[in-house]
């Protein structure tokens, strides 16, 4: 009979940051260097907002709004952009070997894998969501949730899930600094056409319970086992106690310098369709966030998806092409070329180098 | 040059199994880079967090961490020494990871501590074929999984 995997229950109560993130780090460790079961870690953050491990959390947030109102603020160990959590949204750490047969010891496969057992808990639930690429799952071009990962220590892997029940917009335009803020509540940015929440979906009540337990019983039903609830070892307490101090509260980590430098970028371009507006957030040369609107025709699923595609790519045209092909389709945006997309955001790339 | 598959894996480099590369130069120095396996697997690369230059390292120490996408993966010294020089033109441009793995993408150079021993760790020769090879049927069986 198999081991029982373990389930650390974390939700009747908000962590902090650091409390939450150290014991997500361990789990990689504890799997890689004790030989422990695979763990599920599923919790609730006190309000806070999470930056990923290279972001520049100086540009990515406004820190003196998350202060004045109670935010805390950290930076996690797996790549990705910023996530506003909470007591609404779901905090999902899992630590397995590389070498387990369903890892198959690649990267795509854990994506592949875990992105499946989400969905499925989802469709349990009642919302019936797709993977987009690159790392998130959406709903009629809604993201409801992010997906990140590390593979730090030995065959440990850490994979991160952040899925939003409920959600505060608000707040988040609050406490985050986006490009082209001031246009995110007309037009295609408008945040409630972005992003979508379980209980949206539903369009009732949802329990952090019934979450919960959606998840964890997909993990159950994919890798056939069961779970035991459990506890940190011994073991794993120092190592927490021991993350926490050379991590998550260490501002030298918090404030880490080791990032590309952060530039914003927009252009504008006149095209058969209308007035084209690129606002690039850029890493170094990578895009990581990109805002597309103008007064074109097209749907703001579409537009989500194109944005989406576009992350995480560095800001050059052959690039760019490579990937609005893998989504583009004929009038995608009515009267705009893809051809005259990519050089507009190269352009606001350009734009961005120069006003730095 | 060896072209495996659709894989260029150069026969004169020395390949650890978390896919950085090993070269030993004239000079007695190694250079390191990730192969062209890694930078298919991993897709775009994002970011890549450097050692500095002075640092000793042990053959599979993690030096190194590489951004993909939203995924950390790690560059694992496939020699012991100490670290002599760093690509500062990656800090420009970490594509070249992608475009030019085993010529300006190159990552760190290493003044070696105990090459003879380390090499002999490395796939190289008549291992490096089936090595690689099995790594392509897993990303090969990974791919159509994924459809």
């Amino acid at each position: 009979m198999n081991k029982p995997w373990r389930l650390l229950k974390g939700w009747d109560h908000l962590v902090s940051t650091a409390d939450g993130l150290a014991v997500d780090d361990c789990l990689a460790h504890t799997v890689s260097e004790q030989g422990s079961a695979p763990i599920l870690h599923l919790y609730r953050f006190k309000p806070s907002v999470i930056v990923g491990k290279y972001q520049d959390i100086e540009a990515a947030l406004n820190l003196d709004r998350c202060r004045a109102r109670g935010v805390e603020y950290n930076r996690r160990s797996t790549g990705g952009g910023t996530v506003i959590m909470g007591e609404r949204v779901v905090a999902l750490g899992f630590g397995i070997s590389l070498d387990h047969p369903r890892m198959n010891r690649s990267i795509n496969a854990i994506f592949r894998v875990m992105s499946s057992i989400l969905i499925r808990a989802l469709k349990n639930l009642g919302v019936e969501a797709v993977f987009r690429p690159k790392n998130d799952l959406e709903v009629e071009g809604k993201k409801i949730a992010g997906l990140s990962a590390s593979s730090e220590v030995g065959s440990g892997i850490l994979f991160h899930c952040s899925m939003l029940v409920d959600f505060d917009i608000p707040l988040m335009l609050d406490i985050m600094n986006v490009p082209a803020e001031k246009n995110y509540e007309k037009g295609y940015n408008c945040f409630s056409q972005r992003l979508t929440t379980i209980e949206r979906e539903l369009g009732r009540p949802v329990s952090m319970d019934e979450v919960m337990e959606a998840i964890w019983r997909s993990y159950e039903e994919e890798f056939q086992v069961e779970f035991a609830p459990d506890e940190l070892s011994p073991w794993e307490k120092v190592k927490v106690g021991e993350l926490k101090v050379s991590r998550y509260e260490d501002p030298r980590w918090i404030f880490s310098q080791r990032h590309p430098r952060n530039r914003m970028g927009e252009a504008l371009r006149k095209t058969r369709g209308g007035l084209l507006q690129v606002y690039l957030s850029l890493s170094g040369s990578i895009i990581e966030q990109v805002i597309i609107t103008g007064d074109f025709f097209s749907s703001s699923a579409d537009i989500n998806r194109i944005e989406s595609v576009l992350k995480w790519t560095p800001a050059v045209k052959q690039h760019i092409l490579d990937n609005l092909g893998s989504v583009w389709t004929e009038e995608i945006i009515y009267g705009v070329e893809m051809e005259e997309l990519a050089e507009t955001i190269v352009q606001a790339r350009i734009n961005g180098f120069a006003a730095a | 040059m060896a072209i495996i598959q659709e894989y260029n894996m150069p026969d004169e480099l020395y390949y650890h199994e978390e896919h950085s590369w090993a070269k030993v130069e004239s000079d007695g120095t190694v250079t390191v880079g990730m192969d062209d396996f890694f930078q298919k697997e991993a897709g775009d690369i994002v970011f890549v967090d450097l050692p500095s230059e002075e640092d000793e390292v042990e053959q599979d120490e993690v030096c190194g961490k590489i951004q993909s996408r939203k995924w950390i993966g790690k560059l694992c010294a496939p020699i012991s020494g100490e670290i002599t020089a760093v690509n500062e033109a990656l800090e420009d441009d970490f594509s070249l990871i992608n475009s030019d793995p085993y010529g300006s993408g190159w990552v760190i150079k290493i003044k070696p501590s105990n090459l003879d021993e380390d090499l002999g760790n490395l796939f190289h020769g008549s291992k490096l074929e089936e090595w690689i090879k099995a790594e392509i049927k897993r990303a090969e069986e990974e791919k159509a999984k994924a459809g």
